[in-house]
């Protein structure tokens, strides 16, 4: 599929300017590690003075900041290089050529950068998923595993359609730097489960900025607490997520054609 | 001389051609082109700020005004104009970038701004002052991605890729980082980046700024080259007058948005500047008067030449005078400078008297 060798030619340049810029990607592992380190601390500290946060033990939180960091790594590996790229390119004008290309605009700027040595955070995420849940004993049925795997996808794809939202939105704005800052500022938010907070936060990290959707729902398909219907409305978010932000991106892109010069 | 309107006489001006293209159509047919911007309006100073923070005023620019036009396969046109005159926001629509406020287009059969893959697939936009290469890694790996965005096999991509390696002499510089090339290299692997397509129908926008005469020289020469073998269809703007004398036989002038000439360039110049440059090299005797004859231009070069400019229809009468009356060692004619032909065209009036 040509989709895929398109994304297969745009690693090949992300891998040598990995390669080119090495001693970076170590400062940025061992920072990551440190991050990691303050999180689990900082739930420590929580636990010594509760035994559960809104319903959630110690060794649930471990498992949910894994899979908060599993969304965080998607983040980081093309939402937020790929956003200073379509910034640039706004700004001395090289996003023309993107939409002068026979593949689509959005898949391009979606692709552009990836930040691949981020995937060793993957690693990371997935040891704290198992490591929560092997803590706090529960056995995760095959099941559960898909349901859990099927709604970290629909849930990235959520926050990817709201990312090309709001990417797309600065087409009819002049100003552009500080078009993601809200998503940027509400993804710490999912590290602590929706139930935590107060009722219009929670409105707002599950249905406006829906941070939730890819971190807590996630984490509940897995323990087995969603019915059927959860699980499929929240499945068919995603779908519909990805189809409006489509929508508006196309939008955004006509936009771009009948207004600038 | 009666200057006409210039639109008619672009379409008289010119023999035809024969046509090639798309079912018997010029790759290129423009018709009443404009586009008009709306820009936020407002007086300098803090209370006008404010005041347009709560109540916009619009104003319209208008870009580009019912620009009409035909290009044949194989021409090689010059874009010209000051700046700001409409080339590239003209430019832009003929690529499919920008939707037009009115009027219709229609290159290789597309409308451009639909951007129909088949259009993006043959033809090419460089814009000279902007990067499509990856900045961090070399040339090679930007030319691999192009192969995958468009779709290239194998067979097809090597041979593009040897043909402009050879016109353009790529050679180690693709391995370089494109961050460590000089201007004139990088602009070199801009071009093979945007050809490897082997487009049909390229919009050139001042391919050429920046660079010191020999890379100039170098890309003409690639231009006209490529042009030749793939009889691809050419608009080029650029404000180097030694690109459009080398490359275009045919100019349009474009100001404020309006087409105001479409034609050869020595048609412009007879048009425009009817006058010649007669430079005289007089035997003994420097301080000769010679205003009799003609406007003396100021600036004479070493060897003491003096040049004379005068309307080009007394050109015969004013050498006999001049063979005549003075002690000429050498006398040569010249076409006025093109530079100078064009600066007369930018001014408005020439085209309005």
């Amino acid at each position: 599929m040509n989709a895929l060798r398109i994304i297969g030619a745009f690693l090949r340049l992300n891998v040598q300017v990995a390669l080119a810029y090495r001693s970076e990607a170590v400062v940025q592992i061992l920072l990551n590690l440190m991050w990691l380190g303050w999180e689990l601390t900082s739930l420590a500290i929580i636990f010594a003075n509760t035994n559960e946060l809104g319903g959630w033990g110690p060794a649930e939180l471990v498992a949910l900041l894994g899979v908060w960091r599993l969304v965080n790594t998607m983040m980081s590996i093309i939402v937020w290089p790929n956003t200073e790229k379509f910034n640039q390119g706004l700004r001395d004008g090289s996003l023309d050529y993107t939409f002068l290309q026979p593949a689509n605009s959005q898949f391009l700027v979606s692709v552009t950068r990836i930040e691949l040595w981020r995937l060793w955070d993957f690693v990371i995420a997935v040891v704290l998923i198992v490591a929560g849940l092997g803590m706090s004993g529960r056995v995760a049925t095959p099941a559960n595993i898909a349901t859990f795997l099927a709604l970290t996808v629909s849930g990235a794809a959520v926050l990817y359609s709201l990312w090309i939202v709001m990417i797309a939105v600065t087409f009819w704005f002049t100003r552009f730097d500080n078009n993601v800052t809200i998503l940027a500022a509400l993804m710490d938010a999912g590290r602590f489960p929706a139930q935590v907070y107060p009722f219009w936060l929670r409105l707002l990290i599950t249905f406006v900025i829906p941070i939730a959707v890819a971190t807590t729902v996630p984490l509940q398909g897995l323990r087995g607490e969603l019915a059927w219907w959860e699980t499929a409305g929240f499945l068919a978010l995603g779908v519909l997520a990805v189809w409006v932000s489509s929508r508006l991106w196309k939008a955004g892109v006509r936009r771009y054609s009948g207004a600038s010069s | 001389m009666q200057p006409q309107p210039a639109h008619r006489s672009a379409l008289t001006a010119r023999p035809a051609l024969p046509v090639s293209g798309v079912n018997g159509k010029p790759p290129i047919v423009v018709e009443e082109l404009s586009k008009t911007y709306k820009v936020a309006d407002r007086e300098a100073g803090l209370g006008a700020a404010v005041k347009s923070f709560f109540k916009r005023k619009f104003k319209e620019v208008h870009a580009v005004q019912r620009v009409s036009f035909q290009i044949d396969q194989g021409e090689i046109v010059g874009f010209l104009g000051p700046n700001g005159a409409g080339k590239t926001t003209t430019l832009k629509m003929l690529s499919g970038l920008l939707y037009p406020t009115s009027g219709r287009a229609s290159v290789l059969g597309y409308t451009p701004w639909e951007r129909r893959a088949g259009y993006l697939r043959s033809m090419t936009l460089v814009m000279g002052q902007r990067n499509r290469l990856a900045w961090d890694v070399p040339a090679a790996d930007s030319f691999l991605l192009n192969k995958a965005i468009y779709r290239l096999s194998d067979a097809d991509y090597k041979r593009s890729f040897q043909e402009l390696d050879d016109l353009l002499e790529l050679g180690p510089i693709i391995r370089k980082p494109v961050r460590n090339l000089s201007l004139g290299e990088r602009m070199k692997c801009e071009l093979a980046a945007s050809l490897l397509h082997r487009p049909s129908v390229l919009f050139l926008d001042e391919p050429t700024i920046g660079l010191d005469v020999g890379a100039q020289a170098r890309i003409r020469a690639f231009l006209k080259e490529y042009n030749r073998r793939n009889s691809a269809t050419v608009i080029l703007t650029s404000h180097y007058m030694a690109d459009v004398v080398a490359l275009c036989e045919r100019v349009i002038i474009i100001h404020h948005g309006m087409l105001r000439y479409d034609g050869g360039l020595n048609e412009l110049s007879r048009r425009i500047a009817p006058y010649k440059i007669i430079s005289v090299h007089l035997g003994g005797c420097d301080d000769c008067v010679l205003d009799a004859y003609g406007t003396v231009l100021p600036g004479e070069d070493e060897t003491g030449k003096k040049r004379l400019q005068v309307p080009a229809d007394q050109v015969p009468a004013i050498t006999a005078r001049l063979l005549a009356e003075q002690p000429v060692q050498d006398l040569t004619i010249e076409e006025p400078p093109i530079e100078d032909v064009i600066e007369r065209a930018f001014n408005e009036r020439a085209f309005n008297e």
